[in-house]
């Protein structure tokens, strides 16, 4: 008699199981979103059409294959103000010893220095876009991906970019 | 002068008397723990995780240890975690899916448990944040161990032997959950497997074969046919000297995934039958394959990278258009290149790691329950 409940509620279980996964698979998947937070005055999550509606420009970088591609997209410096990071007159001092990681959605992070980001220090625009040839970026490489001009090996210029995260470089 | 040195004594004599109370009250014994040394390679680097809450002493990893073989935590008092992470499989279990009490299947294949310091999201799909945290999932699982944890928290503070163990790890003798899985945490920190031919070969103290060495190269290679460089682009994602990086990637094993991976845990479609990358330290000890173990052996392992790549959205740039043919689809690596291969993931098997007699079962006297 025990041994009978147990299948059946084992039975349900499953049954159940099946169900929400099958549900989860139907319902809308979530969209994604760029998120700032860390070091911030205000965390950001941008949606895809919200990106859409900020000033974009242009910029290019190589490919592996060395061809020259041309994207448009936010500069990065802009993003970052709109979360009050410390930039321009107030990157000095230990904000200074600031970074931003950039993490993807399928795990992989690099770095940057703020320095390396703000027209105070370099002339080299660093943009994250949302757009190559005028069309949406394709799966795997978008929605947001960065471009990063002038760089030998395009290891830095991520793809799917889900978070820019401030911190601290502590010692 | 005199005064004042009285002073002294009469207020060393007050803290005294004040600890004494207090430690009598609260059973708090002045905890003399020693921190435990975790040795590893510097090629291994530093990014290790240890919460400020719960470091790494001798004591702890030793209670950890007895808990992970105690079968009393689980509901039939029968599983353990070392039922589904035994130490002669570099802690897996030789099954495709594990089996819990009442022989209950899980989800997913059992995963190795080593060198488990560096990782920052654990299973399959990244869903627990630490190893703290992790442990409760197990332990709380109807499947794996019953959801016994609370009921297990009393059984333990009524045997002899682990209200003592408790009380040299954490400074007193009551049992908590918290507790249970911080000490389980501790001693899986120290399951750190360095010492295989590869690793050898890393010190320069070992000399590679020539199929060993072939399976490197090609192993680390990303193919550049128009160069006439041949690879099996392994280490893109496979790479650096712990075998794996924290990376999630659908690796081409189905089209419509049944087991959908981090999808479930993210919401977001571009995560379809994305898993994480698994390690491959002690990758010939671990058969069967992948989150549902449908690789019997390593040559299917290659004969999927190389031949059976299934397309899909979410499949990785890095298995798509990756050929060793110009304008090749498949990988296209020749029989021996394969074999070759997999004479380099033999030189990942770490034998010390697997008869470490500090990672095997402590349980040499049965506990006893007052
Ligand atoms: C019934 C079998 C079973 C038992 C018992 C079990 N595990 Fe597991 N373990 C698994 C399976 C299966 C997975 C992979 C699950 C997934 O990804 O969804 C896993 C994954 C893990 C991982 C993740 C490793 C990684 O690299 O992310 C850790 C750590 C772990 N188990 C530790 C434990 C501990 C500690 C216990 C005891 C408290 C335990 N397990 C008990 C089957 C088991
Ligand atoms: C795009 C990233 C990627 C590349 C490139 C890649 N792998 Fe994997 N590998 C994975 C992922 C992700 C998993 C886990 C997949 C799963 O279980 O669903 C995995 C699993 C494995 C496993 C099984 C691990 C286990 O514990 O079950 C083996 C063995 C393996 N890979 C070997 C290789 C070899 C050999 C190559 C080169 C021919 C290679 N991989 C290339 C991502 C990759």
């Amino acid at each position: 008699m025990k041994k009978h409940f147990l299948l059946l509620g084992f039975l349900i279980a499953s049954f159940t199981a099946g169900f929400t996964t099958s549900l989860s698979a139907q319902t809308p998947s979530k969209e994604a979103v760029l998120k700032v937070e860390g070091e911030v005055l205000k965390t950001l999550s941008i949606s895809i059409s919200d990106f859409a509606k900020m000033p974009h420009v242009e910029a290019n970088m190589k490919d592996r294959d060395g061809k020259i591609q041309q994207y448009s997209g936010v500069p990065v410096i802009e993003i970052l103000k709109q979360a009050g990071v410390t930039l321009g007159k107030d990157l000095k001092g230990e904000n200074l010893t600031k970074y931003m990681l950039v993490r993807a959605s399928d795990g992989y992070e690099v770095l940057f220095s703020l320095a390396e980001l703000d027209p105070v220090f370099t002339n080299r625009v660093i943009i994250l876009a949302d757009k190559k040839d005028g069309k949406p970026l394709e799966n795997g490489i978008g929605p947001f991906r960065l471009v990063v001009p002038d760089e030998n090996r395009p290891a830095r210029s991520v793809h799917e970019v889900s978070h820019f995260i401030i911190r601290f470089a502590k010692e | 002068m005199q005064i004042e040195s009285h002073y002294k004594k009469l207020t060393l004599l007050l803290v005294l008397v004040a600890a004494g109370i207090f430690t009598a009250a609260t059973d708090i014994s002045p905890l003399y723990v020693d921190p435990y040394k975790l040795e590893y390679p510097d090629y291994f680097g530093n990014r290790i995780s240890i919460p400020e809450d719960n470091p790494t002493t001798k004591q702890g990893v030793y209670l950890g240890r007895m808990l992970f073989y105690e079968t009393k935590l689980s509901s039939s008092q029968t599983i353990s975690c070392a039922s589904c992470h035994q130490q002669k499989f570099a802690f897996t279990d030789g099954k495709a899916f594990s089996s819990g009490i009442d022989n209950m299947r899980t989800k997913r294949n059992s995963m190795s448990l080593a060198n488990l310091l560096w990782v920052r999201n654990f299973f399959w799909d990244g869903r627990a944040k630490g190893l703290e945290d992790q442990a409760k999932f197990p332990l709380n699982d109807p499947h794996e161990m019953g959801g016994y944890l609370e009921k297990a928290v009393k059984i333990l503070q009524q045997t002899k032997e682990y209200p003592p163990l408790f009380r040299e790890a954490f400074g007193t003798a009551e049992i908590t959950s918290d507790k249970i899985t911080k000490a389980i945490a501790q001693f899986e920190r120290t399951l750190i497997s360095a010492n295989s031919n590869y690793d050898k070969y890393l010190r320069g103290e070992y000399n590679p074969t020539e199929q060993e060495l072939n399976g490197m190269e090609l192993f680390m290679n990303s193919p550049r046919p128009e160069k006439n460089i041949r690879g099996a682009n392994c280490a893109q994602c496979h790479g650096t000297p712990k075998m794996y990086m924290e990376l999630f990637h659908n690796n081409g094993l189905d089209t419509e995934p049944k087991d959908i991976g981090r999808e479930e845990f993210t919401g977001m479609e571009n995560d379809r039958g994305r898993f994480r990358v698994a390690t491959l330290r002690n990758i010939a000890l671990t058969a069967p394959y992948m989150h549902d173990g449908r690789f019997k052996n390593l040559d299917e392992v290659l004969d999927h990278y190389n031949e059976h790549i299934k397309p899909s959205k979410s499949l990785s740039i890095s298995l798509k258009n990756v050929s060793n043919n110009l304008d090749g689809e498949k990988l296209g690596l020749t029989a021996n290149e394969k074999s070759d291969i997999i004479s380099f993931l033999k030189m990942l098997t770490d034998s010390t790691f697997i008869t470490d007699p500090k990672f095997s079962d402590p349980h040499l006297k049965k506990v006893t329950t007052n």
